[in-house]
Parts: structure tokens; sequence; C-alpha cells
């Protein structure tokens, strides 16, 4: 047995947490979706039309959640505004960001035996700026091909512009699709990361999701960010 | 200058009946996706307005754009060649030929200057000076720049005068590209399709003849009215789509039984044109009604979009991108899992040394 002295740092807004788990459902429902979309299956090898999860159904699905994700991001965005510790930006205007990011990355590359404590990790933190790009991306080529079924209405002279951009429908179906897997890719490697947090630090890094706290046994080097000492 | 003939007047020369001329006006009111309201405007405008002259030029294509526009057949190609529009110059339907016929162009520029109507067929070959497109001693080029300065408006038809069509595809050997850049201040009008549906062409130009303006466009510079819906949301088989029925190959009992091409990488999802209402050769038939997939001829970037025959696009031996990613994924894990297990080793051992 060992005795080791933890603090408990209160991060994560329930707005946050939340959030955090309505994309994770609707991202996996997404993608599973998209996929049946983009080929589809035959379920039930028998009549079609009676298996209920016809083409029809499964773009409804897909539909669905997409506006249940868009709409969750009000949480987030409440959360980003109310609480401190929901503010996951990287700091890419700050020095110390990048010698703390270098001191994590040379850790992961088993160049250095353990790297300082930190209640929002530098690279996670960019790896979460990285999703939202690939987020946006999907938003926003979704929309466009989701709108132009009435390309004179509101919705088609919003995001009409990005197939615009794009060169063609054809490529918004193609780029929604691979940023679908760049998204899963993440996915894997965020799923790894904070099990490994878990195992190798003991910080609770899978548990905050869920409680909002961290418990750690260092000092962590950002910890100013929520009292506001550090900016 | 000497008063133009209306297309009522037209009529009139040829001692056809008021009864045919208003059943022609009723032909072109629907065809311009007009409702009946409009036929007194279009009636009016048939009887006053002086028949616009059309010149017709052809650049880098395969003219198969005329091949269509002669089958239309409500208004009959010939109703609009001879009594609806005044064609003076037509590098393909023209019976005169060699000087001139060139000193012709440049009269007929000269006299209706800012009043006419420039319809383009074909693509602008850019590379080395567009000697690749030739025509009377002229690049097509410096033809189009000339005869589009002068335009009141600019019809390209086809997907080569809109979007630079499949002599553009990789590598493009000529530079071939749409006609955009190259008419100034014209407006234009992309009538794009490869080629466009016969009666899209004539009723563009005669939205053009008769109201002096152009059609409503979209985004892409497209008349709404023609281009305002994806194939997809109007072909008859799309209850086979949401009904999860498909052919899955060219030779099986989906196929025979007309179910949904989605498979068969069918661009109709992607494709912005008429073909599911108006349909081709007096409505009889479309491209998926025969049972072919729809290639998306009136996109801009068809021809790079293959294979036409699957949804997305293959890489070699290593498939599609729905490979790809479940091999990416599986070999994100594998290092995932290796890096776990060596992160699990480096810990240990700095346990030790503690």
């Amino acid at each position: 047995m060992k005795e080791v002295t933890r603090r408990e740092y209160y991060l994560f807004s329930p707005w946050l947490r939340i959030f955090h788990w309505i994309m994770v459902a609707c991202i996996v429902t997404l993608f599973a979706t998209g996929l049946m979309i983009t080929s589809p299956w035959i379920i039930f090898s028998f009549e079609p039309t009676t298996s209920g999860m016809t083409v029809d159904n499964i773009r409804n699905i897909h539909f669905l959640a997409a506006y249940i994700f868009c709409a969750a991001f009000v949480l987030r965005i409440y959360g980003f505004i109310t609480n401190p510790g929901d503010r996951l930006f990287p700091h890419v205007w700050k020095g110390y960001f990048y010698e703390n990011t270098v001191d994590v990355a040379l850790h992961y590359m088993f160049l250095k035996k353990e790297h300082a404590s930190y209640l929002r990790n530098p690279l996670a933190r960019c790896s979460y700026a990285f999703l939202y790009v690939l987020v946006f991306v999907e938003v926003l080529t979704g929309f466009g091909m989701y709108y132009m079924t009435n390309p004179s209405g509101i919705g088609g002279a919003l995001f009409g512009w990005v197939i615009t951009i794009l060169g063609g429908e054809y490529m918004a179906h193609l780029v929604h699709h691979y940023v679908a897997w760049a998204i899963i890719l993440f996915a894997i490697g965020h799923l790894y990361m904070v099990i490994r947090a878990e195992f190798m630090e003991g910080e609770s890094e899978v548990s905050s999701m869920f409680s909002g706290s961290k418990i750690l046994a260092h000092e962590p080097r950002d910890a100013g960010h929520l009292d506001g000492t550090l900016d | 200058m000497e008063k133009r003939e209306s297309m009522w007047d037209v009529y009139l020369r040829k001692g056809m009946s008021r009864r045919s001329f208003l059943k022609g006006c009723v032909t072109l009111t629907s065809l311009m996706g007009l409702s009946t309201a409009s036929l007194s405007k279009v009636v009016e405008a048939a009887e006053t307005k002086p028949l616009p002259v059309v010149i017709w030029i052809h650049g880098h294509e395969c003219t198969g754009c005329d091949e269509s526009f002669i089958r239309s057949a409500s208004p009959l190609a010939s109703d609009v060649v001879l009594n609806d529009i005044a064609l003076e110059y037509d590098h393909l339907l023209s019976a005169a030929c060699g000087e001139p016929f060139e000193a012709h162009l440049e009269q007929t520029i000269q006299k209706y200057r800012g009043q006419y109507i420039l319809a383009v067929e074909g693509a602008v070959s850019t590379k080395d000076n567009g000697i690749y497109c030739m025509s009377g001693g002229h690049t097509f080029t410096s033809m189009l720049q000339h005869a589009a300065e002068h335009a009141a408006a600019v019809i390209a038809y086809g997907t080569c005068a809109a979007y630079g069509g499949i002599q553009a595809a990789k590598p493009n050997p000529t530079g071939s590209s749409g006609i955009a850049h190259f008419v100034g201040r014209a407006p234009v009008v992309n009538v794009p399709g490869c080629p466009p549906i016969p009666e899209v062409m004539t009723g563009v130009v005669m939205h053009v003849a008769l109201f002096g303006t152009l059609p409503p466009l979209d985004s892409e510079n497209r008349p709404k009215q023609f281009y305002g819906n994806r194939i997809h949301d109007t072909c008859y088989r799309r209850p086979f789509f949401d009904a999860g029925m498909f052919a899955e190959r060219f030779d099986d009992a989906g196929a025979k039984a007309g179910w949904c091409l989605y498979k068969l990488g069918c661009r109709g999802p992607e494709t912005y044109n008429s073909c599911g209402n108006i349909r081709w050769y007096q409505g009889m038939s479309y491209p998926i009604q025969s049972g072919a997939p729809c290639i998306g001829c009136s996109n801009a970037h068809f021809w790079d979009e293959d294979p036409m025959s699957q949804r997305m696009p293959e890489y070699g031996p290593l498939g599609n991108v729905d490979k790809i990613g479940a091999g990416l994924a599986a070999v994100t894990t594998l290092g995932v899992v290796a890096h776990g297990a060596a992160s699990v080793v480096q810990r240990n051992k700095r346990e030790e040394e503690e």
C-alpha cells in the first residue's frame, strides 16, 4: 500500500460534461448512419420496405442527430462563458504553452521519463481545437448538402457557398465522408490518451468527465487558470 | 435602322394563323416555367418585341449540344431558328461559308451592337495562345472576346462553355476552361449539361428573347427554373432509394425491376438538372429511366469524378475511403496498444528507480 496526498480540482461544468456525452452519442450515431447512407445495407434480406430501417429512416436519424449535436453546442458555449475550467483553447499566444507542449510531447515519445502535471494537457488542448475544426467542416458540408434540396431557400443561401467553394456537391460528399473518418481516428486516439492518463498517473482523467473534478498528486502548472492568477 | 420584325410579324408574313401564334405562346410560357398568368405578357412581348438577333459560335467541343438543340420538340428547333429568333450567324447551322460569312459576322456585330444575344457552345482553349481551337484564321478566344464585347447577354450552352467540359479532364492538355473569364462584362447564363436538355436550351434563349432580361439565376448563374432541383429529388426512382431497394449490379433482379441505381454510382444526388421532370425526347425517358446511373454531366468536374459506376473513388489496391479508413483505424488501434504497453514498461522502470 502506498500513501499519496492528492488534491481535488473542480474543472468541468455540468454543461461541458452533458455536451461531451451528447457529442459522443451523436458522433457515433452520425458515423454509423453516415456509412449506411453511403453504402446502404440490406439489413433484412427479405422485403426491404418492411424492415423499418429504410434509407429514408436512416437519413432522418442522421439529420436528427446532426440537429441535436448543433443545438447541444449552446451548452458548450454557455459553459465556456461561465466556467474558466471549460476553456480549452490551446494558448498558442503564450510562451509557456510551447514549453509545456514540448515537455509533454517528449514524454509521449519516451524521451522523457515523465511530464509535469497539468489540469489540461497542452497537447490535448491542441487536439480538441483540431477536432472542432473537423466538426466545423462536417457541419458546413453537411448543412450545405442538406439545405441544397432547395437552393433558393434561406438554408441554401446560408450554406450554398460551401458547395461552390468545394467545386460541386460530389466533392462536398467526399469531404464530408473523409473528414468523418478523421474524427473516428481522433476518437481512438482520444480514448487511448484518457485511459493512459488514468493508468499512468491515476489522476481520474476518465471520471472527470462524469464528476467534473480531477484529483492530482502534484501541483499542476496551469492551476492558475482556475482562479485567474495565470492568464 | 430598318424596322425589325416581331414574332407576330413573322407569323403574319408567313400566313400563319393567330391561333397557331397563341398556341406557340402558350408552349413558350409553360416551357419557361412561368405561370399561366404570365401568358398575356408573353403574347404582348411576342407581338411587339423585335426578334432578338442571335450569334451562335462554337469553340472547343463536339457540337453535341446542337444535336440536342435540333431535337427540341416544343417549341420545334426549326420554329425557334426560323420564326422566333433572328439567327444571324451559326457555325453549324448556317448554309453560308467562307469569307462572306465571316464578313457577315462582323457586320452583324457592328449593326446590332449591344443588342444581340451571344450563344456559345464549347470551351475556351487557353494553352499556347489558344492555337488548339481556331476558326476563320483567328483563335476562338479572340473571336469570343470580340463577339462578347458588344453582346447584350451571353448564353453558355453545355458543360464545355460553362465549366470546360470533357477536354478539360486531367491533365487538360489544351488548357480548356469555361467562357466566363473571357466575356468581359456581359452577363452570362450557364446552361450546363452534356448536352443540355433540348427544351432547356430553347427555353433559355426564348426567355432572354421575349423579356430582354436574364431568367432568375442561382449562385452558379444557372436558370433556377431548370437547375433548381437535384435529379435525385425529382427522380421517379426516389421511392426505391427511400425504401432501400437498390440494384447491386447491372444484371441483377433489382436492375431489371427498375430499382434505385444509387449503389451503381448514380450522381443524381449531386446533380442539378431537369432530367427528372422535363426528361428527354418529348418526355420519353432519361438516363436513369433507361437503367443507366446519372453521371452528373451538368456538374463542373464530372469528367474527373470517376469511377462513374461507384459512389466513391477507388485508390488502386487500397480500395475506397471506407476500406482505407477501417485500415487506418486498425493501425491506430495497434499503435495506441503498443504505445500503451511501452508506457507501462517505462512507468515500471521509473518506479523501480525511485
